[in-house]
């Protein structure tokens, strides 16, 4: 063990310690704790690459805490899984990069720094969920991360936001509680917690009909997490609603937290092979199938921005649920790259959006007609992100997609693909009447003609974020063989397919 | 303790007072501790910290440890909760759900 480990739980404590002295030290002092939030995200980044470097130079990375072994003490793990953490830093430090002007207009200047102090929770809560390997870190790292998210959409002013935080705030406890069950089930049966050491005792559990309560606790509960269409009703209101920096950040990161939690949990009774994973894939598969289609229909009948954005993602999850529950190994390789991607492209479109409305005041798509000569970057920012997002190649949005078909062949569902391009067609549909309506229409309302472009901290990061979802699909390779051990350890587990 | 959990889950479900689905997730919460606290028992289990030679029955301390923390994670969704719903009620004038998502408000 060597002092690069010691970078594992930097990556946790110090976005979380931060996060809790910011309103302490920087009241009504924006600017500075602005500096500071970033600083500290940066400092986690920095660690979090590290340890990347480490995991793919040598062997898995496990840090026991407080210096207990497991299974007795509580363990941190950083593999592949937990190799999201550089990925959550880098698009966490460019929200907060772009977070400052929208605060500034947006936020009081009394309310200010807990604005950072959460979205520095925020970020540790997610980071310490992807790398804990034990099963009631995973519920409390859970319930960090979902905690400061319902405060955070609470933060937007207005009664709509008050209301959809209250109603992410139920459905998510709920949620947590059936994943809290879960754990107690497990422990009860094995008297342990390490996740490792579970699936091991499991199989000589005396109860399968526990097991199989506590995998359908998870898995509905990390479902629900995940936005998994019909769970995905408490996701549009609470996304679009909030802040636009924290949209991005619950859009592009937070609801992939469920999927991490399905990745685990499947790994871990693949492992155990006490209960048969034919019903919960197929579930998956059935339920990516139907929010693929459902997300873009829903997402086509919208008129403001942000909830097209928001149904968008529930589509999205949908790609990568169909991809995990087919369990072929392309699939599940596309799927997790999607995971990867869809963060760049939808982190990316929030912001942009966030610059509209900043500029515009305006959120309803008829209203934004024009915008593209009077602020000719965002739009093209925009435009940029929503071609990925359709998944035209050679963007970003492809590359998990084309993994995915390749994947339902080898599955031997064929007819997955129709699904898959319908969903793509669909996306395109609402994505061409925003350009229209961006472009090719007279402006129709005065602030749009009197818009001045964004502010260079909002817009950089998300034409950087435009280009990276654009030109993604050109090191879809490169991401494709970072993934694929993982994915071959998921499917690997699986028997029966 | 499944049918605490069930009522408590019936009670987010179907009340449409915001402050009774709170009570709701409440029980639930409970139902969940309980059953965490009534598998801490371990039959020919030895107390970790005070050694040999004493007499059983003794409740494992992880268990116990897990309920704590798990009431203060309730603790704070609770408390944010009810935070919220003062807000709702400030700016909409009602915590009923059926009233506050009428049309016409």
């Amino acid at each position: 063990m060597n002092g690069l480990v010691h970078l594992l739980p930097l990556t946790v404590l110090l976005p979380i310690t931060a996060g809790a002295l910011a309103p302490a030290l920087f009241h009504r002092r924006g600017t500075a704790c602005w500096i500071w939030a970033l600083a500290a995200a940066l400092l986690s980044l920095a660690a979090g690459i590290g340890l990347w470097r480490e995991l793919y130079s040598g062997a898995t990375i496990s840090y026991p805490l407080g210096g207990w072994p497991p299974p007795y003490g509580i363990e941190l793990v950083f593999d592949g899984v937990a190799a999201l953490i550089p990925v959550l830093g880098a698009l966490a430090v460019l929200i907060l990069v772009a977070s400052r002007r929208y605060v500034e207009a947006t936020v009081p200047a009394s309310r200010q720094s807990l604005f950072y102090a959460l979205i520095l929770i925020n970020l540790g809560g997610m980071n310490g969920f992807v790398a804990a390997a034990d099963l009631f870190n995973l519920f409390v790292w859970m319930e960090v991360f979902s905690i400061s998210a319902y405060a955070l959409v609470a933060l937007a002013r207005g009664p709509v936001a008050a209301l959809a935080a209250l109603k992410y705030l139920l459905v998510g406890a709920v949620s947590s509680l059936l994943v809290l069950l879960a754990v107690a089930l497990l422990h009860a049966q094995t008297g342990s917690l390490n996740m490792g050491d579970v699936a091991g005792l499991l199989a000589a559990a005396e109860a399968p009909g526990a097991s199989a309560l506590a995998l359908g606790c998870l898995v509905v509960g990390f479902l629900v997490k995940a936005a998994i269409f019909p769970l995905h009703f408490w996701l549009p209101d609470a996304h679009a609603s909030a802040p636009s920096p924290v949209s991005a950040l619950l859009s592009g990161l937070v609801v992939k937290m469920g999927i991490v939690g399905l990745v685990r949990t499947r790994m871990l009774f693949a492992e155990a092979d006490v209960v048969p994973l034919l019903m919960p894939d197929t579930l998956l598969l059935w339920l990516g199938v139907i929010a693929i289609l459902a997300g873009a229909v829903l997402a086509m009948v919208q008129r403001e921005l942000k909830l097209m954005l928001a149904y968008s993602t529930v589509a999205n999850m949908g790609y990568i649920a169909l991809g995990l529950g087919l369990a072929a190994p392309a699939a599940v390789s596309g799927a997790l790259a999607h995971t990867v991607y869809h963060a760049t492209i939808k982190t990316g479109l929030f912001l942009t959006a966030g610059a509209v409305l900043l500029g515009t005041g305006l959120s309803r798509v008829d209203d934004l007609r024009g915008l593209g000569q009077r602020m000719p970057l965002t739009s093209g920012a925009l435009v940029l992100g929503l071609l990925a997002a359709t998944g035209i190649p050679p963007t970003a949005g492809f590359v998990g997609k084309w993994q995915i078909a390749i994947g339902a062949l080898q599955a031997g569902r064929p007819w997955v693909i129709g699904v898959i391009l319908a969903g793509a067609l669909l996306t395109l549909g609402w994505a061409i009447r925003v350009i229209n309506s961006l472009f090719f229409r007279p402006p129709a309302r005065a602030r749009v003609i009197t818009a001045r472009e964004a502010p260079a901290s909002l817009l950089v990061p998300a034409l950087l974020l435009a280009l990276l979802a654009v030109s993604g699909g050109l090191f879809g390779a490169v991401l494709l063989g970072l993934v694929e051990p993982l994915a071959l350890e998921f499917v690997g587990g699986g028997h029966g397919h | 303790m499944v049918i605490l959990f069930a009522i408590g889950l019936y009670v987010v479900l179907t009340k449409q007072n915001l402050v009774k689905k709170i009570i709701g997730l409440n029980i639930m919460e409970t139902a969940v501790f309980g059953l965490i606290v009534t598998s801490g028992m371990v039959t020919g289990g030895s107390p970790p910290l005070l050694g040999q030679g004493l007499e059983p029955p003794y409740a494992s301390p992880i268990a116990h440890a897990l309920v704590l923390t798990g009431i203060v994670v309730a603790l704070s969704v609770t408390a944010l909760a009810l935070v919220l719903i003062i807000r709702v009620k400030a700016e909409c004038g009602s915590i009923e759900l059926d009233e506050l998502l009428e049309p016409d408000e």
